[in-house]
């Protein structure tokens, strides 16, 4: 597995897609709205929003990143890094900052690869 | 050398930026601030700014749309601190008559190039502003992955790439060509 993470439009997505040489179609796109846990896909893309499902839905967030790995083990995986701001005000984001945060942790222990992205540029960090 | 530099707000950036501008070898040195100063918070950076680069042979010149100017008013052999991008964005974005202009960030790239193309002594600053939880309004949102399609760009065309961590620096490109210059 493969963990690639940064902020919001520093081009993960496209640095993955040529780096690994994928298509879209090859992108599992994760949603606020779907808690199903990604799988059958090279790249999970976005599983910040995954793990915001899980929140809203008010499921066991316990082991979401160990499941995620076990479903995962050969892809890429791409994360939002949502942990510079301030403390937000809604509980629910406060709880979902901090699963991030505790999840891509555990990404990058499991990966044989972690990469920041910076304005389009990679930074191997594993 | 082409420098971009980006970072956190008070990190340390504006003082990297003008030690690296300081530092390049050609001259004149021109100081191209973009911000247009809005209300006292504005007016009392500015000034603060102002001081900090007094005695380092800067010209400023003040160039808050229409960045290419630069071309025509300037000498381009000469060094370039241009200060700030975000600023530059959001004078062009947000226009003096509450007119929004979407095309902001795409006329900035195309300029931008022009620029990097031209001048070989230039150090451009940005602001890092994509690692918080927050919403944001549509509007918000628009000028924030316009900034990060303008510092994508810059990132690709500039020589050395640096990030300011509270005045520590990262080299995300360009190893060779900073460990040249410093």
């Amino acid at each position: 597995m493969i963990l690639v993470f940064g902020g919001v439009y520093q081009g993960k997505l496209d640095y993955a897609l040529k780096h690994f040489e994928l298509s879209l179609d090859q992108v599992y796109f994760c949603t606020e709205r779907d808690s199903t846990l990604p799988t059958g896909k090279k790249i999970v893309y976005e599983v910040d929003k995954w793990l915001m499902a899980l929140i809203m839905n008010g499921l066991d967030v316990s082991d979401a990143g160990k499941k995620l790995i076990e479903a995962n083990p050969e892809a890429v995986i791409i994360c939002n890094d949502v942990s510079c701001g301030i403390v937000p005000v809604q509980e629910n984001e406060r709880k979902w900052r901090e699963l991030v945060g505790r999840v891509m942790s555990e990404l990058a222990k499991a990966s044989s690869q972690a990469v920041r992205l910076f304005c389009g540029l990679p930074m191997r960090l594993k | 050398m082409r420098i971009f530099i980006s970072g956190g707000c008070k990190n340390g950036k504006s003082y990297h930026a003008e030690r690296l501008a300081v530092n390049q070898a050609l001259r004149p040195l021109y100081y191209i601030a973009t911000m247009r100063a809005l209300d006292d918070d504005d007016r009392a950076r500015i000034v603060r700014h102002q001081n900090e680069r007094a005695g380092k042979g800067f010209i400023t010149l003040q160039q808050s749309r229409s960045i290419s100017q630069i071309l025509t008013n300037c000498d381009c052999r000469g060094s370039f601190l241009i200060d700030s991008l975000t600023a530059l964005l959001a004078s062009e974005m947000f226009t003096a008559g509450g007119k929004v202009d979407r095309q902001a960030g795409n006329k900035i790239i195309e300029e931008i190039q022009l620029i990097i193309e031209r001048i070989e002594n230039i150090v451009l600053v940005s602001d890092y502003i994509y690692s918080d939880t927050l919403s944001y309004d549509l509007l918000s949102e628009a000028y924030r992955k316009a900034l990060a399609a303008i510092d994508r760009c810059v990132a690709g065309l500039c020589d050395t790439v640096l990030e300011v961590s509270y005045s520590q620096l990262t080299v995300h490109k360009g190893y060779g060509e900073w460990d040249a210059h410093n």
